[in-house]
């Protein structure tokens, strides 16, 4: 049942933004020595006494994947769910740099083009499989696949020249040409027993398709939960997890309870244990509430953003974009959707990511309603009709967002509302939004229909900005403003090719100052972050290091 | 009556415009930012739940009345229509009702795509049978009284007797039905924007509004409340006219 349903979902997996390839993809370059990591983090629990092992813990999440195989997933939310079954060759520390995971070593040669991974001789996936150096490069060539992943060969894939198992342990990968963000890619692909490529639900994924986590994935409900045991053989736990050895938990129960106030209400009335996602509103009761804990990241990669279509419609103009952008004054609005507990973006990459968030760009422009009005009477949006919008020849200046409902979390429906009721009263702009199924979103993308289309991804350094910034052929598959600009390519030719991190920034920071304040292509709204609030009996709950995404239940234990 | 006066003058009782939003007034509680307080927007609830009365009652008249008129034709075809016909149209009346009235138009809307058109079509669809039945089985009582016979015998033509004769009884119960079925219809077209599929936002609708304001219960308990309200009063008094007309109306029957 879970896979006829799972796969109706289709579609989704048709929008790049969901794609394996858009799985998180770092660049080699050791940067972001200044990454703050946990320090963002709130209310820490008190994690200084001993764990204990055993128990079952609920958690309630705010959102469902589209399918539970984690090459095929797209969704930052729902990483945390499968981190627990599936897991990667290399783990980030806070520091960027790389530590063992399933690749108990790893080379890069002088001339950047090879990559050679050694595995580690003790790992199975949980159908009994090996993982050996031919089971990742069927993971790796699975990928090139279109029949499987339809996206992987136009993903940073494209630069492979060939992979192969030179023996039972070392894979060798060459490329093509250097590509600065290749290791951060093959080492966070999540790797899935070879077995499970040939059986039918491995695009819907589940408990048939095997994986290497502490914890096995043992039953999905549609709309309900996700269930998982202790993988009690589970020996290879990353450097960067807290302890070593299988989980401390029996089972694991992932509840999906997409309202917000049930969520809350649920870990308040002890009906779960753990929850991710708190309205910005709701934050107060449990920072100040001894009987929970509460602990934030910000996100890394692209803030969310609109992105103004530049193919067609109103939008095409620069005059209408900088208009639109100028017309709102977002702290006002982020103070109020979000009780202040958002962080406002100004650039194309996250400040958690310091290498490359171009700081320049605060404050140098938005709220200025006169100039936004100016604007749009020079782009001859002079009329105004009944409802008191803006008409040119009779045509209302109407911008349509098609929000796809998958992808509204953390009250982003309200947000827009709030830039809706800011863009009528300040300049006389219909800001049309409509929040729809993906498929809906999909087709209005296709046929680029759209006006804005709104996006956050949370791919680190770097590869967010080429995801949003190469021609969509080249490797833009989240190019929403439809820019084919070849200067945007010169820049990001640039970057790809060399790993001195200040090299690369210059090449970024131009990029930025370009697409957000010069050509108005896209609009930064707000850093997305996670949030877990837990019953104070919850101990060892976290972000990922480096990704700053909630961790799965591996360290996490219950006190009695 | 009060209910009228607020659909057709709404600018009367309500200062603010339903959609003015300010971003520095979000959440004030009722009395500190306007009669009934502010949402999460900074709009003021009293005035989205005034001008909200509009699209409540303008889609549960439009339904009621398209339903009404659909039934009564429906009814009067299957009633005078020949053996065929009349099982042909009752019977497929009777799948239409055997679907829950809230659960057809839930359907018809998805299939359709929301908004408020397709939300009275739905609503009116759904609403046919209970009309189209009623006259269905007072036009076979009718058609079958003396006086009806004696018409035919005189030779009167079959227009002139529907019109004169057969409608005028067949059609006596329809307006407190249809009186009861606009309470229901209110809420259901509510429901309907509660799940979505209703007018779009920022529309102040009943039912979007208490959807809106479910997530801030906690805080700002006003902005859902008060909407709830709104429907809650307005159905009761929408039925208490219809009950009302309904015992005079069997009064007058047994008098």
């Amino acid at each position: 049942m879970s896979a006829t349903s799972a796969r109706s979902h289709g579609p989704l997996r048709r929008r790049p933004a969901a794609l394996a390839a858009t799985a998180l993809s770092v660049s080699a370059a050791l940067v972001l020595a200044a990454c703050s990591g946990g320090a963002d983090a709130g209310t820490k629990a008190s994690d200084s006494a001993t764990p204990q092992a055993g128990g079952t813990l609920t958690w309630g999440v705010e959102t469902e994947p589209v399918t539970l195989n984690p090459q095929l997933n797209g969704q930052d939310k729902t990483k945390l769910l499968l981190r627990n079954a599936y897991e990667q060759l290399l783990a980030r520390q806070d520091d960027g740099t790389y530590v063992p995971w399933l690749a108990s070593a790893y080379k890069v040669s002088d001339d950047e083009l090879t990559y050679t991974f050694t595995l580690r001789d003790d790992v199975t996936f949980w159908d009994g499989e090996k993982l050996d150096a031919a089971a990742v490069v069927t993971n790796l060539k699975q990928q090139l696949n279109p029949k499987y992943n339809p996206y992987g060969a136009a993903g940073p894939l494209s630069h492979l020249k060939s992979a192969t198992a030179t023996d039972d342990r070392t894979v060798t990968l060459v490329l093509k040409e250097k590509y600065a963000p290749f290791l951060d890619y093959v080492g966070s692909l999540p790797l899935i027993s070879p077995k499970s490529y040939a059986k039918a639900d491995v695009q819907a994924g589940g408990p048939d398709i095997a994986g290497t986590g502490p914890f096995v994935l043992t039953k999905y409900v549609k709309g309900q939960e996700l269930d998982f045991t202790k993988n009690k053989d589970y020996a290879w736990a990353p450097a960067t997890a807290k302890h070593q050895g299988a989980a401390y938990l029996d089972a694991l129960t992932y509840r999906f309870l997409p309202e917000s106030s049930v969520r809350l209400g649920a870990l308040q009335s002890g009906q779960v244990d753990v929850i991710e996602g708190v309205p910005g509103t709701q934050a107060a009761q449990f920072q100040k509430n001894g009987a929970f804990t509460y602990q934030t990241a910000l996100n890394t990669g692209t803030p969310y953003s609109l992105y103004f279509n530049t193919l067609s419609g109103p939008t095409s103009d620069v005059k209408v974009r900088e208009a639109f952008r100028d017309a709102v004054d977002l702290d006002a609005v982020l103070k109020s959707v979000y009780a202040g507990q958002r962080t406002r973006a100004w650039s194309a990459v996250s400040p958690e990511d310091p290498s490359f968030y171009d700081k320049s760009l605060e404050g140098t422009y938005g709220n200025d309603k006169d100039a936004a009005n100016k604007l749009l009477d020079e782009a001859g949006w002079t009329g105004r009709d009944s409802d008191g919008y803006r008409t040119k020849d009779g045509k209302r200046l109407t911008i349509t967002d098609y929000q796809s409902q998958p992808y509204v979390r953390d009250q982003r429906d309200t947000l827009l509302q709030a830039i809706q009721a800011q863009v009528k009263q300040n300049a006389g702009i219909d800001f049309d939004v409509q929040v729809v199924d993906s498929g809906v979103s999909d087709e209005h993308r296709a046929k680029n229909d759209y006006g804005t289309y709104d996006n956050s991804n949370t791919n680190p350094d770097g590869v967010d900005i080429e995801y949003h910034w190469l021609p969509a052929d080249k490797g833009g598959f989240i190019n929403l403003s439809n820019v084919t600009d070849p200067q945007l390519t010169t820049w990001l030719t640039a970057a790809q090719q060399t790993t001195d991190t200040a090299k690369r920034a210059e090449q970024y920071d131009a990029l930025q100052q370009y697409v957000i304040k010069e050509k108005a292509y896209s609009f930064p709204l707000y850093e997305p972050e996670d949030q877990i609030a837990a019953s104070s009996k919850v101990h060892g709950t976290g972000f990922r290091t480096y990704y700053q995404l909630p961790e799965g239940a591996y360290d996490v234990w219950l006190s009695k | 009556m009060l209910l009228l006066l607020v659909v057709a003058f709404p600018g009367l009782f309500a200062s603010r415009g339903p959609l003015d939003a300010d971003p520095l007034r979000v959440f004030l509680a009722p009395g500190h930012g306007g009669l009934l307080g502010t949402d999460q927007l900074g709009r003021d609830v009293w005035s989205r739940v005034v001008y909200g009365a509009r699209y409540s009652v303008l889609i549960a008249v439009s339904a009621t009345a398209l339903g009404v008129l659909a039934g009564v034709l429906l009814g009067l075809v299957a009633g005078l229509g020949g053996r065929i016909t009349d099982e042909v149209t009752a019977r497929g009346l009777d799948v239409v009702a055997a679907f829950p009235a809230i659960l057809l138009a839930i359907v018809l809307v998805t299939i359709v795509g929301p908004g408020i058109p397709t939300v009275i079509v739905a609503l009116a669809i759904a609403s046919v049978p209970r009309y189209a039945r009623i006259v269905r089985a007072e036009t076979h009582v009718v058609r079958r009284s003396a006086y009806v016979e004696q018409s035919v015998t005189f030779g009167l033509r079959r227009t002139t007797l529907v019109a004169r004769h057969v409608l005028p009884h067949a059609v006596v119960s329809v307006p407190i039905l249809a009186t009861i079925g606009l309470g229901t219809s209110i809420l259901a077209a509510s429901s309907l924007s509660f799940i979505g599929l209703g007018p779009k936002p920022p529309s102040p609708e009943w039912g979007a509004m208490l959807a809106d304001g479910r997530n801030y219960l906690q805080n700002a308990w006003w902005i859902s409340v008060f909407p709830g309200v709104a429907i809650v009063l307005v159905v009761v008094s929408v039925s208490v006219v219809g009950r009302w007309l309904q015992r005079r109306f069997e009064h007058r029957e047994h008098a």
